[in-house]
């Protein structure tokens, strides 16, 4: 051991689901007015969980994204808040009037879904305007007035001069367009977006997204969107609400869930990751029996997971490296190359990206200095 | 220079996989239409050949016989009652079904089914138990002044027990298919229940829930079975027009049961061509349905 143990970066205390919280919800985040409160959220369907005691506050005005794998209960949370499920205990806030025994049409809340949901037989002027007229009874708007609402909506989602048409007649994003006006028309406390660029091909899907942010910056509606895709959710929320299996793993911005993953199953989720199960005395690390120059003090004594990420490795020499191992396989990754390296004995396997250009030959001994890595104690 | 390869190829080479040589595909094409030719065609021609044998002259006579009229009202008027109600029941099924989540839903399903799979001479073996003189409710009821057995209200039962299913299983398909997801957006955007069924739900269903209407509509005119049993053949009063038809045959009157019986067919075709235009003309919506 010639050179001191890399030490693992100190971890900020961000605004994560797993920190104790206080018994007075705080009316606002950030200093921003809170404007939908998530208050202990279990929701049951028969005997399966599907959310455990969930609680978030979201800012008014606020882009957020709720990113999770399938079954991790974000769209279940998305359905609870718009009215569409009533939550098995627990409560939902707008602004700092109880939601919960409020029905969907009294909640007065925009949602788009996945497959858009149009009405199959209406104009696209009769959907935009149906909401509208649904309440007609009750605001006593005029039909101009709604003429009028309709193709300022139109105009706005870009699609003016289409307001004949049947959704048959428009392209998936045309459609999902519409959706998001019918959404807006009823001028809603909140939006709702269910997966909503999930049925569209990638072009499509990323020019929805900036246009999709771009509307947000323009209208300033508090806007709550589920997706299973990270780089959505990264690119387009201001916070992301990482969940699984029920539960808020880590709330935070971008480069906090990237940076700085609270737990676990964050950092797997997000971007790719290699991991090796590791013990911990006294602040160092070691693998299978074998000190790794690395430290950590955090992590108390015991078992423990270490985590890195591939394009955050240097090849250093053997003196100055923390892992080291033999060179398995190579293959093109996207703009980069990837190899596989097997550490410690050869069963475990970590992932290191390299420029395309770089020489490494399978089979060859190399030595590795991760530039940042987290360790996870295995006890929680 | 591939283009031209590809026109001078015989065309034999690309022929479709699941194809058959000549001499199947004639055979099974030969088979088809002389089987439906010989059972079907041949005897909807007789019925309509037989029925105008004796002249135009006879055949409306046959039609304005006093019996005759009142099988035919009779007939329209169950028919009338029936169908109404067996729409609203197959709806409301239907809607519990596929929009709703329940105990017990799959025993619906098969509880539906059920007046397909029973004879429906036990469809009206059950009205005669149950309302008969010696029948459960029978003699409550008729100590009331209520005859349902051998009188109109027996047959309306049968005829509703028998063709329930119909609209139901048109439907069910259809709007499981549909999911819930248009309906939750019309209340998310403030419709009230009702609001959602009469803009959204039913437009949705329109062309399947006529085609149901329709097939029920046809059955409930041709039901024999089980009204056979719960009407009593009362001449000019529970004779509906397949009873009639039968009671004229088993009489020897050639000309004037095949006149009834031709009014009958008449029913079916047109049943069939509005049918064959809906499934043309809206065949996508209705192709779920009928993937049962």
């Amino acid at each position: 051991m010639h050179a001191p143990a890399l030490a693992e970066r100190p971890v900020v205390p961000g605004p994560t689901a797993l920190e104790p919280e206080s018994s007075a919800r705080p009316a606002r985040v950030h200093g921003e007015p809170v404007a939908v409160t998530v208050d202990n959220v279990v929701k049951a369907f028969g005997e399966t969980a599907a959310l455990h005691g969930v609680s978030l506050d979201i800012v008014g005005g606020e882009l957020i994204a709720l990113l999770g794998p399938s079954g991790s209960g974000k769209t279940t949370l998305l359905r609870v808040i718009a009215g569409l499920e009533f939550p098995t205990s627990g409560r939902i806030l707008f602004g700092s009037e109880d939601a919960s025994q409020r029905t969907v049409q009294q909640r007065n809340v925009g949602f788009v879904f996945q497959h858009y949901a149009l009405f199959k037989h209406m104009t696209v002027f009769d959907n935009i305007a149906f909401g509208l007229r649904v309440r007609r009874r009750k605001t006593g708007i005029a039909e101009d007035t709604i003429r009028t609402r309709v193709m300022t909506l139109l105009d706005l989602v870009q699609l003016s001069g289409l307001d004949q048409r049947y959704p048959a007649q428009l392209s998936g994003g045309q459609r999902q367009r519409v959706a998001l006006a019918r959404a807006l028309a009823i001028e809603p406390r909140i939006l709702l977006l269910d997966e909503p660029f999930g049925a569209l091909d990638y072009k499509v899907r990323k020019e929805l997204r900036r246009w999709l942010r771009e509307l947000h910056d323009e209208t300033g509606h508090t806007t709550i969107f589920v997706t299973h895709d990270q780089e959505e959710a990264l690119e387009l929320a201001d916070r992301v609400v990482v969940m699984s299996n029920g539960r808020i793993e880590q709330v935070g911005s971008a480069d906090e869930i990237y940076d700085e993953p609270a737990t676990p199953f964050v950092y797997q989720f997000i971007g790719d990751s290699s991991t090796l199960p590791v013990m911990i005395h006294g602040g160092k690390v070691s693998l299978e029996g074998r000190q790794l120059r690395l430290a950590s003090a955090r992590v108390p004594d015991g078992p423990a997971r270490l985590f890195m990420r591939p394009h955050e490795f240097n090849f250093v020499g053997d003196e100055t490296g923390a892992i080291s191992g033999v060179i398995k396989n190579e293959r093109r990754h996207g703009p980069r190359r990837r190899l596989e390296i097997a550490v410690g004995n050869g069963d475990h396997m970590i992932e290191v990206e390299v420029p395309p250009t770089a020489d490494h030959r399978p089979g060859s001994r190399c030595s590795l200095l991760p530039k940042q890595f987290r360790v996870f104690s295995d006890a929680g | 220079m591939s283009d031209q390869t590809l026109q001078n190829a015989p065309a034999a080479r690309f022929r479709r996989s699941t194809t058959e040589s000549f001499a199947v595909r004639t055979t099974l094409i030969v088979l088809s239409v002389l089987f439906l030719g010989v059972f079907l065609l041949f005897p909807l021609a007789v019925v309509f050949v037989e029925a105008s044998k004796q002249g135009m002259g006879a055949y409306l006579e046959a039609l304005q016989e006093p019996d005759a009229l009142s099988a035919i009202k009779l007939t329209l008027l169950v028919a009338a009652i029936a169908v109404p109600a067996n729409l609203v029941f197959g709806v409301a099924a239907s809607w519990a079904i596929a929009k709703f989540d329940f105990r017990g839903k799959p025993f619906l399903i098969t509880l539906i089914d059920l007046p397909f799979s029973v004879s429906p001479v036990i469809a009206g073996l059950i009205y005669v138990i149950l309302f008969g003189t010696q029948g459960y409710l029978g003699p409550w009821l008729q100590s009331y002044g209520i005859q349902v057995v051998f009188a109109v209200p027996g047959i309306v039962l049968a005829t509703i027990f028998v063709t329930f299913p119909f609209v139901a299983r048109e439907l069910i398909p259809l709007m499981q298919e549909q999911g819930r997801q248009d309906e939750e957006a019309a209340i998310s955007l403030g419709a009230s229940g009702f609001q959602t069924f009469c803009k959204v739900t039913l437009p949705n269903i329109k062309w399947g829930l006529m085609y149901g209407v329709l097939l029920c509509n046809a059955r409930a005119m041709g039901e024999f079975g089980a009204v056979s049993v719960v009407s009593g053949h009362i001449r000019g009063q529970t004779n509906t027009m397949p009873l009639h038809v039968e009671i004229l045959y088993n009489d020897y009157q050639w000309a004037a049961a095949f006149a009834v019986a031709s009014l009958l067919a008449l029913l079916a075709l047109v049943t069939l061509v509005v049918k064959t235009v809906l499934e043309w003309r809206f065949g996508a919506e209705l192709a779920t349905a009928r993937r049962h």
